[in-house]
């Protein structure tokens, strides 16, 4: 790449609130065994609703880590989002003073796909119920799905370059990308990622309409990618957040370079056109490693989108073939979101935290729930694959139509 | 009509803002600001749309723009008292 040597965008931290582990340790260590949290949905006022089966994140209380006036203005996804920054920042080791310029040099970019549909949901009935003047002026902030960034900005007093993207579940991928750039282009620091909340009565009636959406009522087969019982997905909630930062900068205080985000591309092919999105994301791929000046050979390992919808399922595995050629049926690819769900926009950081830590632990996460695999691919199923892991490739893609890959390298001042 | 006390101040800035500040700080140290004390605009607009609903009767526009517990309750409770 053409960006000065010290400015690679290295990832020095992980947050993760997930629904199987709100620790990153947690959520690694049922990660790598193949857990799968999937169960059915809890939340008060869901259960009339043909969507049954969810990843739910049970073990987070946010007044644990979240003072009280940021509580009452947010909704839960920017609860997540506050938590997972908090998180983050932490392992980064990057409290006040350690960057230069701070706060102007550091920023927060998130994704959002659903906003805040719970808050949004009670000031509503308040709305409708009691009348205008009951509706609380957070109203105009909490729901909006920018909320994240702007919230996560002020409570953590950054000043630098915030934005939100909004393209779609692979939006997360997106948006770190867009981090990865505002360091290239000269921020220290981009607080990045994505985390969602769309398990609430109004939020859950919105995505009935998705056809991909599966009401299957088992939590054992409601979610299996690449196999012939493939009904669709299933969504969840949660998220991560990553701390991008300058190579340079990095190292200059002494942080640990887990790993970097050398590549990314995004294509468009249309709302549900999976047979399409093949060829999508294949140039999604190509542009990732163009940038990320790696050879298709040089890719050790793929977190695969992973739809659950056959169509979609074999799109992505003949994009992977397109892109690698012979070596695709050799490469291995995995799905751990089969265990937790699909968090929207927030699903594909937690696969690049999965990546980032699967590279750091030369371990290759499995895909839960799936045993009987009917495409021509290596995906991993069972248990965690041990394996040498210097590049992996993460996917996503939209049910709106966009495409996007990021390449990661394995960082190298451990 | 009643005039809005401290301990009422105080029970609204914690529902509308979740911010928790005693009626006895809110006694001894009236002036310190709505943003030291962690109530931003929207929580002060909470907390005026709450205080209208229960008084059944409108706040002035400034209500909302006073910058210290004082201010406010000396504005609110002469709007009060002069719709007595």
């Amino acid at each position: 790449m053409s960006e000065p040597k010290d400015r690679h965008a290295a990832i020095t931290g992980i947050g993760v609130v997930a629904p199987n582990g709100t620790t990153t340790g947690t959520f690694w260590k049922s990660t790598q065994e193949g857990l799968s949290v999937l169960d059915r949905i809890t939340r008060e006022g869901c259960e009339h609703l043909p969507l049954k089966v969810a990843g739910e994140v049970r073990a987070f209380d946010p007044a644990d880590t979240i003072e009280e006036r940021f509580l009452v203005q947010t909704d839960r996804f920017t609860h997540y989002a506050m938590a997972a920054a908090d998180f983050a920042l932490d392992d980064a080791r990057l409290g006040p003073g350690s960057v230069p310029d701070a706060p102007y040099s550091i920023g927060v970019v998130t994704a959002a796909g659903s906003g805040g549909g719970e808050f949004g949901q009670r000031e509503l009935q308040q709305l409708w119920g009691k009348g205008s003047r009951f509706v609380g002026p957070y109203q105009s902030i909490a729901w909006f799905y920018a909320a994240s960034t702007g919230q996560v900005s002020i409570r953590r007093g950054f000043k630098g370059p915030c934005s939100v993207v909004a393209s779609d579940e692979a939006g997360g991928l997106d948006a770190l990308a867009h981090a990865a750039r505002a360091v290239r282009r000269g921020t220290d620091v981009i607080v990045a990622g994505s985390t969602e909340a769309p398990l609430a009565p109004y939020s859950m009636v919105c995505q009935l309409g998705y056809g991909e959406l599966s009401r299957e009522p088992d939590p054992s087969r409601a979610y299996r990618p690449f196999t012939e019982g493939a009904c669709g997905f299933v969504p969840a909630e949660g998220g991560a957040m990553l701390v991008v930062e300058a190579s340079g900068t990095a190292r200059a205080r002494g942080a640990r370079i887990r790993a970097v985000v050398a590549g990314h591309g995004a294509t468009f092919t249309g709302a549900s056109r999976w047979e399409e999105s093949r060829h999508g994301l294949a140039q999604a791929v190509r542009q990732a490693l163009r940038e990320a000046d790696c050879a298709p050979e040089e890719v050790d390992v793929v977190f695969a989108d992973a739809l659950g919808v056959p169509a979609a399922d074999r799109a992505e595995a003949l994009a992977i073939a397109d892109v690698l050629g012979d070596r695709a049926g050799r490469v291995p690819v995995t799905a751990p979101k089969s265990g937790i769900g699909r968090g929207y926009c927030a699903a594909p950081v937690l696969d690049t935290a999965a990546a980032v830590l699967a590279m750091e632990h030369g371990l290759i996460p499995p895909t839960p729930n799936v045993f009987d695999v009917s495409h021509d691919l290596d995906l991993v199923t069972g248990g965690a694959r041990v394996a040498e892991l210097r590049t992996a490739l993460v996917l996503s893609r939209g049910l709106m139509g966009s495409n996007s890959a990021l390449v990661l390298r394995r960082g190298t001042a451990q | 009509m009643p005039q809005i006390t401290v301990e009422e101040l105080a029970a609204l800035m914690k529902k509308a803002a979740g911010v928790t500040v005693s009626p006895e700080q809110l006694k001894e140290q009236p002036e310190m600001g709505f943003d030291v004390l962690g109530v931003d605009s929207l929580g002060l607009l909470g907390i005026v749309g709450e205080l209208e609903n229960t008084h059944g009767t409108p706040m002035p526009v400034d209500a909302e723009r006073c910058k210290t517990p004082q201010q406010f309750l000396d504005l609110v409770n002469s709007t009060l008292m002069a719709g007595a």
